[in-house]
């Protein structure tokens, strides 16, 4: 763990010093404040030497003008305390042969840590050990924040994602890092993996709890920007000294929010956050099991809850978002990789998850204008997580399916497994290779025809089989009259040498058809 | 024992006009109803915009009777048709002249149970209220609804502990806090105070505040409405800064009596010292 030290010393870390101890320090009073932070070390012999601090010295002194005078050794001790001394160290010597009395009682009032020096040395040998290091520290305080924002800085001008700029944020913090918004969900983390999710694991309720508090090594920042908050980065129980865990974390949300004002989109970081939950789900690399602490943090309610794996082709995840929210339904979106958009609905046991599908599936054909975008095939609601997987890989699969369907059929507002029948199954058999071979022998004759009349023959033939041969719809869908139509399905008919009046022959043609389109898509 | 209660709060954005604006606010008691939620509360003056930006007579329009008036009596209607209990935070006109800010309580069987005016009435920068709105005098009503004990408590009241203690007194279960509050004011407050109400109060807490910036102002409201329970925990996530949305949460209201058996406010609380506080 990098880290740069205190840029002050503890009046205990001064009193450990070699150069010290061999002057052999005793306290003498104020034991229990010697964590005080030393700024600086003072050589002083002033009686009114209060008036020159400015507060966190230790004061250095062999008390030769306070000998005698009982009350000036009270005063001074008092006015080392008014002006916020970190200690007082007196060398015994000529002027007292023995720690006085007076001034370790009124030290001992005050809290002020006095320390006698049994055997003195030159105090410009104690200044100068004890100013090299707070300047060191200091400096190295400064090199690491350098260090970080120089690091921060070079993976934003690279354009890296959130994740590798919060990786760099917690090589150096060597503990969970999470950033979250407004909401309390959480955005993103980096850190070991067994530590994040034990953090995530208890953070509903640190999240849930209105106001937060500082502490146990939590040391947080604000995001925000132009008079806006967004959200904050928590560094989860920070090992190192406070002031560098304050400096890494500062240095982090410095670095974030000038990512995000660079990246554009408000809402980008709650969608590589759900996408990199759901792609994780669904491409089953982590057990889902394992991935419950994350969902849970993302703002998903998981506890006795009904899921609905749901994938729409041509979503817009954003709008998906947006309807969800505006039906008050609890759910993730994410674009996946082959452009359908995963959404994850979570809802209660007691609510009717048909329903609630539907409605959403409606609302959602309704905000986009109507027509046939943005279809919503659903997978069976799944009221345990570890089948969520195989939840929303089935909602994929009848996403992909149901977007083979020929343009302009009626397709419902949810569709199903078994909305799409054969189409399914052949989707699911699309890559073997005695389908292949057997859809490339059924339509060869199609296929293999050149000329430009032959061009429109295979969509003829997809939305007759389709229709279930209905001549009337077939020819109104390609706007061409019937007795056209029916040149064109003698045409088809003569290459293919099947008759489709005959059902078994135009089935099979049906299924090649249907496992050449699977295969294009 | 467990009394759960499916509560929904809705925030929204002006659409431009008061038509369309109740037609959103119908869609959302639907939805809300579809998912189950037994109760509703809309945003403070919630078919309007936020008027209070400017000082302008022409907005006096806004105001109707309650529960004359055919707004509350639109939403009886489909109170009734949903079985969902509402409050409607609206601008109320007594008779010319004497005007009001709002809120009327409509049970989940459509009949009107009564009304909450807004005791504290701002005069501030962007919420000049005091141009529109008589300081109410309906005292603390709490309404016995299908699910439970309600009372209301407006925006700007909020800042005002008595009120809050008022209507524990009186019993409320759930408080519902309509507001319209801007970032640059209230931001720092508004996951305080409601939350302390309910911890102090020891019931749940429902905050709205709409969402966007309207033309009559710069005022931007913020949203963020949530559900808190008596113990301070939000219930679920709280509410997108800037999209509209329904926050539909399952409240057990079990959780009063285990709170209130924990910490006896009420039963400590020294009434005969605080004469102070009524004195004018």
């Amino acid at each position: 763990m990098p880290t740069a030290p205190e840029p002050a010393l503890s009046v205990r870390q001064v009193l450990g010093l070699e150069r010290v101890l061999a002057g052999e320090p005793e306290v003498v009073a104020g034991a229990s404040h010697l964590d005080r932070p030393v700024r600086w070390v003072h050589v002083a012999e002033a009686p009114d030497v209060g008036v020159m601090l400015s507060g966190g010295e230790m004061v250095l002194t062999t008390g030769v003008l306070l000998a005698g005078d009982v009350e000036a050794q009270a005063e001074y001790i008092r006015s080392l305390h008014r002006a916020e001394a970190a200690a007082v160290v007196l060398g015994l010597g000529r002027a007292f042969p023995a720690p006085p009395d007076v001034m370790r009682r009124a030290a001992e009032r005050c809290g002020l840590p006095m320390v006698v020096l049994h055997r003195p040395f030159p105090f410009a040998e104690l200044t100068e050990e004890v100013q090299s290091r707070l300047v060191r520290r200091k400096f190295a305080a400064v090199s690491l924040s350098e260090a970080v924002r120089t690091a921060l800085t070079g993976l934003i001008t690279a354009g890296a994602p959130l994740q590798r700029l919060l990786d760099e944020v917690a090589s150096h913090s060597a503990c969970p890092v999470v950033v979250t918004n407004l909401a309390h969900r959480v955005l993103a983390t980096a850190g070991e993996r067994s530590a994040v999710d034990d953090v995530l694991r208890d953070w509903e309720r640190i999240a849930r709890q209105a106001g937060g508090s500082e502490g146990d090594g939590w040391v947080r920042a604000e995001l925000g920007g132009r008079g806006e908050r967004w959200g904050r980065i928590v560094l989860c129980g920070y090992r190192g000294d406070a002031a560098t865990g304050r400096l890494l974390a500062d240095r982090a949300a410095e670095a974030l929010v000038l990512h995000r004002m660079l990246g554009g989109s408000a809402h980008s970081w709650e969608e590589q956050s759900a996408q990199s939950l759901l792609t994780d789900l669904v491409s089953g690399v982590v057990p889902a099991r394992q991935l419950l602490p994350r969902a849970r943090a993302a703002g998903l309610p998981v506890n006795r809850r009904t899921f609905v794996p749901l994938a729409v082709r041509d979503g817009d995840p954003a709008h998906l978002d947006r309807v969800l929210r505006m039906l008050g339904l609890p759910g993730l979106v994410a674009e996946l990789a082959d452009g359908a958009t995963a959404v994850l609905l979570s809802l209660a046991r007691d609510q009717d998850a048909e329903a609630l599908t539907t409605h959403f599936a409606t609302r959602l054909r309704t905000e986009s204008g109507g027509g046939g975008k943005g279809v919503v095939a659903a997978a069976d609601p799944r009221i345990l997580w570890d089948d969520v997987p195989a939840g929303l890989r089935e909602a994929q699969h009848v996403a992909d399916a149901v977007a083979e369907t020929p343009a302009g059929l009626d397709v419902p507002v949810v569709v199903r497994l078994r909305d799409v029948h054969l189409r399914g199954l052949i989707r699911l058999l699309r890559d073997d290779p005695h389908v292949q071979s057997f859809a490339e022998r059924e339509l060869d004759g199609l296929l293999c025809g050149g000329g430009a009349a032959d061009q429109d023959l295979l969509p003829v033939l997809r939305t007759y089989l389709a229709t279930g041969r209905n001549k009337s719809r077939t020819a109104q869908l390609h706007h061409v009259s019937r007795p056209a139509l029916y040149r064109r399905l003698e045409a088809i008919e003569a290459r293919l040498g099947v008759d489709l009046d005959d059902f078994e022959q135009a089935a099979s043609v049906h299924i090649a058809l249907l496992a050449h389109d699977a295969q294009q898509g | 024992m467990s009394k759960v209660v499916r509560a929904a709060v809705f925030q929204t954005a002006w659409t431009g006009d008061k038509e369309s604006m109740i037609q959103v606010h119908e869609q959302a008691a639907r939805d809300a109803a579809a998912q189950g939620a037994q109760v509703l509360c809309f945003q403070e003056l919630f078919y309007g915009p936020y008027f209070c930006q400017v000082q302008d007579k022409a907005f006096y329009e806004y105001a109707e009777q309650i529960p004359e008036g055919p707004i509350v009596r639109r939403f009886q209607a489909l109170a009734k048709e949903l079985g969902i209990v509402l409050v409607l935070p609206m601008y109320e006109e007594e008779q010319p002249g004497v005007l009001y800010n709002t809120a009327a309580v409509i049970d989940a069987d459509g009949s009107y149970l009564g009304k909450y005016r807004k005791t504290h009435i701002p005069q501030v920068e962007g919420f000049w209220e005091k141009f529109y709105f008589r300081p109410g005098n309906s005292g603390w009503p709490v309404f016995d609804t299908a699910v439970g004990r309600i009372g209301v408590y407006i925006c700007y009241d909020r800042h005002f502990p008595e009120g809050w203690r008022a209507l524990g007194l009186a019993g409320a279960e759930i408080v519902f806090n309509p507001s319209a509050t801007s970032r640059g004011l209230s931001g720092y407050l508004w996951q305080l105070e409601q939350p302390a109400a309910a911890v102090a109060n020891e019931y749940f807490v429902g905050a709205i505040n709409r969402v966007g910036v309207e033309e009559l102002g710069s005022n931007d409201f913020y949203g963020t409405s949530y559900f808190v329970d008596p113990e301070a925990q939000f219930v679920g996530e709280v509410a997108s800064d800037k999209e509209t949305e329904l926050v539909v949460r399952d409240l057990d209201l079990a959780k009063l009596r285990e709170v209130r058996d924990r910490w006896q406010f009420y039963r400590d609380r020294a009434p005969g010292a605080y004469e102070p506080l009524t004195a004018p």
